[in-house]
């Protein structure tokens, strides 16, 4: 409930930009139900732009739940898309699978950082992310830049995702990635295990919980699935690679899954929300010239509205 | 070798004062207890609030006030939700940065044309004088504020002990308004001395790099300004190396800063201590 009033009372606030810029909220608002909801077409955009947010807000659940800290979604979104590329030559399903490893490997480093050097994820990660950025930056521009070299961009993917009229197939991945992850951590010992680090390491350690080695997992499974957020993105919707890919997926990840108070299942639902104020707000963009940067600012606000409404408070 | 770091070394000095004021900040923050993410999005409004302050004046002296304003108001939503509603500071610190990145970027979008977002060339004196203030003043005011105060000692108690204060919201609003005046001329020196004004998410992780540095000086000022100062030199290599031309892509040598600061990370050789109640309400 208090995440419904959130998400409403985040969307008021933002029609007020439109004050700002000399406008009605009125338009504003009727413009973004209009590009995010009010066709078929603009359904259709709202549900492949929920995708990427469906995984890469999965994999901060998951990795909140366990008590990690993962705020490398944008990096493991790159370096999946990278790879995916790479292996799409051998046919799709490698290239998804490539995508996975590669972003639970891009995260796995900022795990071997914490501990052999206890150097706190929360930092790692997000310097992981601008490395990975000038990575996609080189790659472009260099080793994978297309045929001609006119733009920095790479060459269309060897392979696509499988389509039906406008949504591939990534629909149907993202939306069974997600009753994965409920199955894991609410069907299965492992599951239970890294919801016990997360809550209390130091009693899960007691309980002969081994923390290191949950820690190794759960950052390697969150890493996967931003990971495949990249791949499914770069298979299904872009199907090449440019610098600015990643588009802030990964930073909206956190968003969706705190709305979704890290419930694999409520992720679905806060991922929808979500890709409907990024859609809408790009049709903002384009019809009423009002920056689409307020789909962060409206990301920002829903947190810091679920705050106030009493969530993420300290409990002791 | 010797050579190319002498040559590198004024450059490193002054490219690298932003991020040492920040490190002083976070330094001060992290030791009354509380992690500041939001320093990165402190940076970036102070940025763009510097340069509007500025333009609107065509003063110097507003153009840095404008930008302490601004990063006042970050710290103070981050204080209002990390210390009045005791909200876990990573995710406070997340949502700041988010809100600083789109907010910016709205005002950007809004007011771009015009000039309003290109400054002249600051004055050089003005330049040695935040140098200055950066690197000698302000290190050593903060560590005779710090311990050698009845202040200091309470704020950093706060940090360590917080059970034996009764004021702990007042020295960790303290500290966050002392971040918020030194990230905010940090800021203000990037757009308006070392860029030609203000672009979108210019401030490209520095916010994050002080955090590391922080951590890396094990939260003293003297390592705070020896990890700044090796940061710099090997960040100003960067330019040497580019003009070297020495094979290495310009694309990669942009990941330089990020993968130095990694090992920085990682270059936390033995046991560190943290502020005993680091990152707790």
């Amino acid at each position: 409930m208090r995440q419904l009033a959130a998400a409403l009372a985040a969307i008021v606030l933002l029609s007020l930009c439109a004050l700002a810029v000399g406008r009605s909220p009125i338009e504003l608002l009727r413009i973004l139900a209009n590009g995010s909801i009010g066709s078929r077409f603009a359904i259709e955009g709202t549900l492949l732009k929920s995708v990427p947010l469906l995984l890469t807000g999965l994999s901060v659940a998951l990795a909140f739940r366990a008590g990690v800290w993962n705020i490398g979604g944008e990096g493991q979104f790159i370096t999946g898309a990278i790879a995916a590329l790479a292996a799409a030559r051998f046919g799709v399903v490698p290239a998804i699978l490539a995508s996975m490893l590669a972003g639970a490997l891009w995260a796995s480093i900022a795990t071997a950082m914490r501990l052999w050097r206890n150097a706190p994820e929360v930092l790692t990660t997000i310097l992981l992310n601008f490395t990975a950025i000038h990575l996609l930056g080189w790659c472009v521009n260099g080793p994978l830049q297309e045929r001609g070299a006119q733009y920095p961009q790479t060459d269309l993917a060897g392979a696509a995702l499988p389509v039906a009229g406008e949504l591939h197939a990534g629909v149907l991945l993202a939306l069974a990635a997600s009753v994965a992850a409920w199955f894991l951590l609410y069907r299965t010992a492992e599951g239970l295990r890294l919801r016990a680090t997360g809550l209390n390491a130091r009693a899960a350690t007691w309980a002969g919980i081994n923390v290191n080695a949950q820690l190794v997992r759960a950052m390697a499974i969150s890493g996967g699935l931003a990971g495949l957020a990249g791949g499914i993105e770069l298979l299904g919707t872009t199907h090449r690679l440019f610098e600015r890919f990643a588009a802030g997926y990964g930073y909206s990840g956190i968003a969706v899954a705190l709305l979704a108070q890290l419930h694999p299942l409520a992720t679905i639902a806060s991922a929808m929300f979500f890709g409907a104020l990024s859609t809408g707000a790009g049709e903002l963009q384009r019809t009423a010239g009002i920056s689409s940067n307020i789909a962060v600012f409206g990301q920002a606000v829903v947190i810091l509205l679920l705050i106030l409404f009493g969530s993420w408070r300290s409990r002791d | 070798m010797i050579n190319v770091i002498l040559h590198a070394l004024p450059i490193a000095i002054v490219a690298s004062t932003p991020l040492l004021l920040a490190v002083e900040g976070e330094l001060v923050v992290q030791r009354a207890g509380m992690i500041n993410l939001g320093i990165e999005g402190m940076l970036l409004v102070a940025a763009m609030t510097g340069v509007i302050g500025q333009q609107l004046t065509h003063s110097v002296a507003a153009g840095f006030a404008a930008a302490v304003l601004g990063a006042l108001v970050v710290a103070a939503l981050f204080g209002i939700f990390a210390i009045r509603y005791r909200a876990d500071q990573i995710v406070t610190g997340t949502a700041v940065n988010l809100l600083a990145l789109g907010a910016t970027g709205f005002v950007y979008q809004a007011l771009r044309g015009g000039e309003l977002f290109f400054v002249p060339p600051m004055t050089e004196w003005v330049q040695r004088l935040v140098v200055l203030l950066g690197w000698i003043v302000f290190p050593i005011a903060l560590a005779l504020l710090l311990w050698m105060t009845r202040f200091g000692l309470r704020l950093r108690a706060s940090g360590e002990n917080p059970e034996v204060l009764e004021r702990v919201a007042f020295y960790r609003w303290s500290a966050l308004a002392i971040e918020a005046l030194l990230a905010g001329m940090g800021g203000a020196f990037l757009s308006l001395a070392l860029s030609s004004g203000f672009a979108e998410n210019m401030t490209a992780g520095r916010g994050f790099i002080a955090l590391s540095i922080v951590i890396f000086g094990r939260w003293k000022l003297r390592g705070a300004i020896v990890g700044t100062a090796l940061f710099g030199i090997a960040a100003a290599l960067q330019y040497t190396l580019q003009a070297m031309n020495i094979g290495l892509p310009f694309h990669l040598l942009l990941a330089l800063p990020y993968v130095l600061t990694l090992l920085i990370l990682c270059g936390i050789a033995g046991r560190v201590r943290a502020p005993e109640s680091l990152g707790r309400n």
